[in-house]
């Protein structure tokens, strides 16, 4: 069985392409620790500054890169399986889902913090499955119902988290109004712990469903004729987005954008390949957000913007340009 | 070796498909015609078991397809159908590679065998050297060789194909015919084929069947089936029929 | 994502809105019909008055009040405490004190009242704050005869300014002399820690040691207070500094590395539930390490009334307990 590996599209220059990619990700990391609200010295930190770098700084990037990961691939999986470039956690509602059950959670569950992920994954997935059911006709998935679904269903939700904080007190007012639009503050090493696990599962889930989204990204037909067992596919890549989805939204409230263009940019780079897609995008991912949220944590310090703004900020003109290009 | 007995597929109260009985041989052709919506694609469908027949068995080489799973029909058999657009950018070789998805495994790259499956299957039908080109940025045709490629690469042995040559230029449906053909000859594959151009039934198929309203109205060799009364009775069209000098087939011309 | 950009249009209207109104409450507002006497009931029968409000607006006001509403928890504390109480017909759902108060009619919130119930309820006097998006119904309110008084006391003597002139309108002089009394006697006890005429900040530093604190509304995500929030002012005059006086905006989100850095002697946490305890990230200030954190009443800290000497005294004894022994 020592069949050597074949060179399609030049698979070691992807690999170097990846070496590049991880490399940019060592060099973003390092550059966001040394920035920050506090100006912090080379070396010989005191224990104060130390403090700062160890407790605040490096979960907060952490998580960031965890989060940014797995919205990333989130969006790289739903895109290939739904057949749309356009789809993406924030678009279908998978995030407002997430959003919500973590709202629900802290309301009900309050000092109970595991119960959070927990229904933000709950929330994400019945938001899921119910944009798919309602996008599906005798005649199969439709690709412009789905986009119309996922946009009721976002809109729905919307509404209904709105209508939550109206009942809320000011003070859960104020920390929600904030959370929603995204923000990796509250980060704690637990919550990285929690957010690199589902990233990390989420994602080898993923690779492991590649080669068949591969084929359903072309056509659903496609992939059944040439032996993809359609629904359980289908089942695990909504798993999985749902999955890390969930976890990321729990941690740090509705980052948009990363999930449509990261995902996009990766395409453009290296191909339609999922098998590179996914991993790519995973770093390319975790890049754009820590990116982002250094940004909003220098700009105007020593107050800071949601990240969720600076995602949007940069990705909203992206987004523009790379639909005037196609 | 296909055996397909009395098999019905019904929408809901509808029947679509009605106590259709076949056999595929091993490297025979089978033409199958029809008017649209006479069942044709449902028949391929249920063939690889896309579609769940409601009533009657398929048997690939004795056994029932409805106890196999999806890969494992899929290493027997191969779907030929119309091209749609792709939406992402995907490479010649990489759509005709996707093709050899059940004989790899879930975290596997391709491997030689893989790619010679493909560029052969690339070059039988006349695409040597579009291995690079994205398939947005090809023709209809050009998209369709490259589907019917695909199917090549798979390496099953019946081939199932739907209306393969609705977007090929002349020059490109006799070839698409004659490949499959060949094909069939060399490693001793079968194959069905839907197509609307009774004249390359008549050249390329061993059989030919005719569906009329999901039953079949007519089976057998091209000579028998290929009459003015059959073909009045299911395509409602009044035709002249005499040989073709070339090859001495039917040769089938219709009435205006 | 169309929800991002909506939000972001939005949001920009609304700073530039809020723009807007900071730049207009500094200015007077027509006055309009009222001077000419209120229309609605014959202006004859009833003996009326002129008063001038906290914006300078002069107008006309009945010289019995029987009925008022207040659309701000503060005034409503203002005017029970002026013994203007059971004239009281509508307050706010957050007016929460005195106990009175909560089973008054509900007219709505501070930031958007209800315009419908307040003329429904024939108020003699509604009682705005600034806060209160009151200008567009200014005209409507007039048309019914209601007089609108805007109250904006931005300290302890504007505090006084208006307790002073309730008395005069609801005639219960002898109620709101011995509270102006009270207020000015104890803020003059703590006057030790205002700047003095003829002192250099220097030499306030000097004499008072200011105690460096930090005022922390919410503890995740963290929010202080900032140079446009009135604590800032209160914790001066009690003799301390805030640590995030500088800091732009009425409630800023601070990143928690400015406040590691900042090193606290003393932390206010404004009691609320996700408020019990400082931020981890205070675990080796002064404050944490000395216990010297507490929780102060959120109500008391932000509403700019009678109650706001008590939290002037109480900041003051936990700042500077040596000069209450």
């Amino acid at each position: 069985m020592a069949e050597r590996k074949a060179k399609i599209r030049s698979l070691s220059a992807s690999l170097r392409l990846g070496g590049v990619l991880l490399l940019i990700l060592v060099i973003v990391l390092i550059l966001a620790a040394m920035l920050g609200a506090e100006r912090l010295p080379l070396f010989d930190l005191n224990e104060q500054q130390q403090s700062i770098l160890y407790d605040i700084r490096v979960p907060r990037i952490l998580l960031g890169a965890c989060v940014g990961a797995s919205l990333a691939v989130a969006g790289a999986g739903l895109q290939s399986l739904l057949r749309n470039p356009l789809a993406e956690p924030y678009l279908l509602g998978v995030s407002n889902g997430a959003a919500l059950g973590t709202m629900l959670a802290f309301v009900f569950f309050q000092s109970l913090e595991i119960t959070r992920p927990l229904l933000a994954f709950a929330g994400a997935g019945l938001a899921t499955v119910a944009v798919y059911r309602m996008a599906k006709s005798r005649a199969g998935m439709n690709v412009e119902r789905l986009v119309l679904s996922g946009v009721i269903v976002t809109t729905f939700l919307s509404s209904v988290i709105v209508m939550l904080t109206t009942l809320l007190d000011a003070a859960k007012l104020r920390s929600f109004t904030f959370w929603l639009l995204g923000d990796l503050s509250q980060a704690s090493l637990n919550g990285v712990y929690l957010s690199l696990g589902a990233v990390i599962i989420g994602t080898i889930i993923l690779m492991s469903q590649a080669r068949a989204l591969n084929l359903m990204m072309v056509g659903e037909r496609d992939a059944f004729d040439f032996g993809v067992e359609v629904g359980r596919v289908r089942m695990l890549v909504f798993g999985a987005s749902s999955l890390v989805v969930g976890a990321a939204v729990a941690a740090s409230g509705s980052v948009g954008y990363v999930g449509l263009i990261v995902p996009h940019l990766v395409r453009l780079t290296v191909g339609s390949d999922n098998r590179l897609v996914v991993p790519f995008s995973a770093i390319a991912g975790a890049i754009f957000v820590v990116f982002a949220d250094t940004v909003a944590r220098t700009a105007i310090a020593p107050r800071e913007l949601p990240v969720g703004a600076v995602t949007a900020l940069i990705g909203a003109p992206m987004f523009i340009y790379l639909l005037r290009k196609n | 070796m296909l055996e397909v007995r009395e098999i019905s597929v019904n929408y809901g109260e509808r029947t679509v498909l009605g106590n259709v009985t076949l056999d595929l041989r091993d490297g025979e052709i089978i033409g199958l015609l029809g008017a649209n919506g006479a069942g044709k694609t449902t028949l391929i469908k249920a063939l690889n078991g896309t579609l769940s027949a409601s009533k009657g068995k398929v048997n690939i080489d004795g056994r029932s397809i409805a106890g196999m799973s999806r890969r494992e029909i899929a290493k027997n058999i191969a779907v030929v159908a119309q091209e749609n657009e792709t939406r992402f950018p995907v490479t010649v070789l990489e759509f005709v590679l996707s093709g050899r998805f059940v004989h790899g495994n879930a975290f596997g790259w391709e491997t030689e065998t893989d790619v010679d499956f493909a560029n052969k299957a690339l070059a039988d039908c006349d695409l040597a050297g579009f291995e690079m080109r994205l398939m947005n940025h090809l023709s209809g045709g050009e998209r369709q060789r490259v589907v019917l490629a695909r199917a090549l690469a798979a390496g099953a042995k019946i081939l199932l194909l739907d209306e393969p040559t609705a977007n090929l230029d002349l020059a490109h449906q006799a070839m698409m015919f004659r490949l499959v053909r060949r094909r069939c000859e060399e490693c001793r594959c079968s194959a069905i084929v839907i197509t609307h151009d009774l004249n390359l039934a008549a050249e390329f198929a061993d059989e030919i069947i005719m569906l009329k309203d999901g039953r079949i109205a007519a089976k057998g060799a091209p000579t028998e089936v290929l009459t003015a009364e059959n073909i009045k009775g299911v395509f409602g069209v009044n035709v002249l029929l005499d040989e073709n000098p070339a090859s001495g087939n039917v040769r089938v011309t219709s009435v205006y | 994502m169309r929800d991002k950009k909506n939000g972001a249009i939005v949001s920009v209207i609304l700073a530039a809105l809020a723009l807007l109104t900071a730049c207009r409450s500094g200015s007077v507002p027509s006055v309009g019909q009222v001077e000419t006497g209120t229309p609605q009931e014959s202006p004859a029968t009833r003996p009326m008055r002129r008063v001038t409000d906290d914006l300078e607006r002069a107008f006309l006001v009945p010289t019995k009040i029987t009925r008022v509403i207040s659309t701000a928890p503060s005034v409503t504390e203002m005017i029970f405490a002026a013994g203007g109480g059971d004239r009281l017909v509508g307050v706010t759902t957050f007016c929460n004190y005195p106990e009175e108060a909560k089973s008054i009619a509900k007219i709505g919130d501070t930031m958007t009242p209800n315009i419908e119930t307040i003329i429904a309820l024939k108020p003699d006097v509604v009682f705005v704050s600034t806060a209160s998006q009151i200008e567009a119904f200014m005209k409507t309110l007039e048309a019914n005869g209601i007089a609108v008084y805007v109250t904006d006391p931005q300290s302890l003597e504007g505090v006084i300014h208006n307790l002073d002139q309730l008395g005069i309108m609801f005639g219960t002089d002898q109620k709101t002399k011995p509270l102006i009394e009270d207020i000015q006697y104890r803020s003059m006890r703590l006057s030790v820690f205002t700047l003095q005429r003829d002192e250099t900040p220097a030499e306030y530093e000097e004499r008072v040691r200011p105690v460096r604190v930090f005022v922390q509304i919410s503890k995740e995500p963290l929010f202080s207070v900032g140079k446009d929030s009135f604590v800032t002012e209160v914790i001066a005059r009690a003799g301390g500094k805030s640590v995030t006086e500088t800091v732009a905006t009425s409630y800023p989100k601070l990143s928690k590395e400015t406040a590691l850095a900042l090193q606290p002697e003393v932390i206010f946490l404004s009691a609320s539930d996700d408020n019990r305890e400082p931020n981890e990230v205070f675990k080796n200030s002064p404050a944490v390490k000395n216990g010297r954190f507490y929780r102060i009443d959120a109500d008391i800290l932000s509403r700019p009334g009678p109650r706001l000497v008590d939290a002037l005294e109480q900041i003051a004894k936990y700042l500077h307990p040596e000069k209450f022994k």
